[in-house]
């Protein structure tokens, strides 16, 4: 793992020639969409002005032209931006990737497919919107990875009654497991029985979309998480007590929600974020450290699953 | 007139289902000591290829390996009551671990391949039997709730269940392994 102070040589050393090349594309970028914007509303309202002035057109219809305007700003702003961070997916994101560990490849555009999503178990509802980006996958140590950034939705209703939620937004992990096991495992984020105590675990145990309800020994574990399976042994052997203890000190070192699954042995892990990941900002100068800071420390976060889970120790009979 | 029918109905249906769920728990209990015992045998069973790997290896030990022989043959003549099935497992348990911490002495042994594959599987099992008792002593907790909580506490007194014990080791298993101590015997 590399710490803090190696990244800064490697920022200092290899990627600030880049990020410079790259900040002068982001200030031209700037530049240029500050004049479209200013032209798009000039436009607008000179429109609008020639339209109230035509007393015979209702009020409602001037919407028509100021959502043209945001249609078209929009639009253009998405192509002028596009080969932008193509590049500083490529200069910045891969290089990171590569320093952390060379053994892991990149590819900024494609994401973890949505069957292996399924497979996790984690989520029971199935996304009809599934779209992701930033894949990363390789053996570091001793161990396959692959995780990617998802965002799963469902939409329903057509219409006025079009509803969509999002079932997951954030980082989606899959490694190799370091133990073999033919059962099905859910570790799903516990909100019952912080809420209920006893009383909510009895609900727990009656979620019929759920294996059987595995209650375990560490009293902090059970407090953040609710465990589902369909093996009580094969469960416990998988968590053992120094996992429980490790998977609570990643959630406490995340801060957000997380699931975990443990199915054809492997570890899938889905942590939540709000922001985006890995995706440059267009407004914020990239030659501040503390703002490339963000992408190492997210990147190793995700790699670093593997040391948190203590995943490269192969003791047992898996190797 | 009802009402009364409503009442006896639900109050039957809650009799069946506390009726029904103190059996599920206390098979439960069997089912997971039923794991336990078959785990144990497979460990028995590895020991006399993990005796043969390191015999000729291991010099100095010749007394504990022929400690566990003994103890192997005594645990599976089957001639033991459940609790002195228990203690003579967590001995042999013991015993074990020293065995692993001397091989550290023996680098030839340490790289022998069917040796690397043994101590492989002797650390899976030994997980996975640590697993099934720790399965054991949430079935056994979940069977004792039931038995002594409110209201299942009054079905289980008249159907004469009473609470399990866990899993517990006793005190001097609970000291850590000590190399030195093991090869004194």
């Amino acid at each position: 793992m590399k710490t803090l102070e190696d990244f800064t040589n490697f920022y200092k050393t290899a990627l600030l020639a880049d990020l410079k090349a790259l900040e002068r594309q982001r200030r031209k970028i700037i530049s240029k969409l500050t004049c479209v914007i200013f032209t798009i509303l000039c436009i607008l309202g000179v429109c609008l002005l020639v339209l109230r002035a035509n007393s015979r057109v209702a009020p409602p219809f001037l919407f028509i032209p100021v959502l043209l305007c945001i249609i078209t700003g929009a639009v253009i702003c998405y192509f002028m931006t596009r080969g932008y961070v193509a590049r500083f997916k490529s200069l910045v994101i891969q290089r990171i990737v590569s320093f952390i560990d060379e053994n892991l490849n990149y590819d900024a555009d494609e994401c973890i497919d949505k069957s292996t999503f399924m497979l996790s178990k984690i989520f029971t509802k199935k996304p009809n919107i599934y779209k992701g980006d930033d894949l990363v996958w390789g053996k570091t140590g001793a161990t396959e990875i692959k995780f990617s950034e998802i965002k799963a939705e469902h939409e329903s209703g057509s219409g006025k009654n079009r509803r969509r939620y999002t079932i997951f937004k954030g980082l989606f992990f899959i490694g190799d497991f370091n133990k073999h096991f033919t059962c099905e495992t859910v570790v799903l984020p516990d909100t019952a029985e912080k809420l209920f105590g006893h009383f909510g675990q009895k609900l727990q145990s009656i979620n019929i979309f759920r294996g059987e309800l595995i209650k375990l020994e560490d009293p902090e574990f059970e407090s953040y998480f609710v465990v589902y399976g369909d093996d009580q042994i094969q469960a416990r052997y998988i968590l053992s007590m120094s996992l429980m203890e490790r998977i609570v000190e990643f959630r406490k070192k995340t801060g957000r929600k997380i699931y975990l699954s443990f199915v054809g042995s492997k570890v899938f892990v889905a942590v939540s974020y709000t922001k985006s990941l890995f995706e440059p900002r267009i407004f914020r100068t990239l030659l501040d450290f503390e703002s490339i800071r963000e992408y190492f420390e997210d990147l190793q976060l995700a790699i670093g699953i593997v040391d948190d889970l203590n995943l490269n120790t192969r003791i047992w009979s898996k190797q | 007139m009802w009402v009364v029918i409503v009442i006896g109905v639900v109050i039957l249906l809650a009799v069946v289902f506390i009726y029904n769920s103190l059996i599920a728990k206390k098979n439960q209990v069997k089912n997971v000591f039923g794991t336990i015992d078959a785990l144990l045998k497979k460990r028995y069973d590895l020991l006399p290829n993990l005796i043969a790997t390191v015999k000729g290896y291991m010099q100095h030990e010749k007394n504990l390996l022929r400690e566990i022989t003994e103890m192997r043959a005594k645990a599976v003549s089957g001639r033991m009551s459940d609790d002195e099935q228990v203690e003579l497992d967590n001995k042999l348990s013991k015993m074990l671990g020293g065995i692993m911490v001397a091989v550290e002495n023996y680098p030839d042994l340490k790289a022998n391949e069917n040796f690397m594959h043994l101590q492989r599987t002797m650390n899976e099992l030994e997980e996975q039997i640590s697993a099934a008792r720790r399965a054991y002593n949430a079935a056994v907790t979940n069977y004792n709730n039931a038995v002594e909580m409110f209201p299942t506490n009054l079905a289980a007194s008249m159907m004469g269940y009473k609470t399990k014990k866990v899993f517990e080791i006793s005190p001097e298993q609970r000291e850590n392994v000590d190399a030195d101590k093991i090869f004194e015997n």
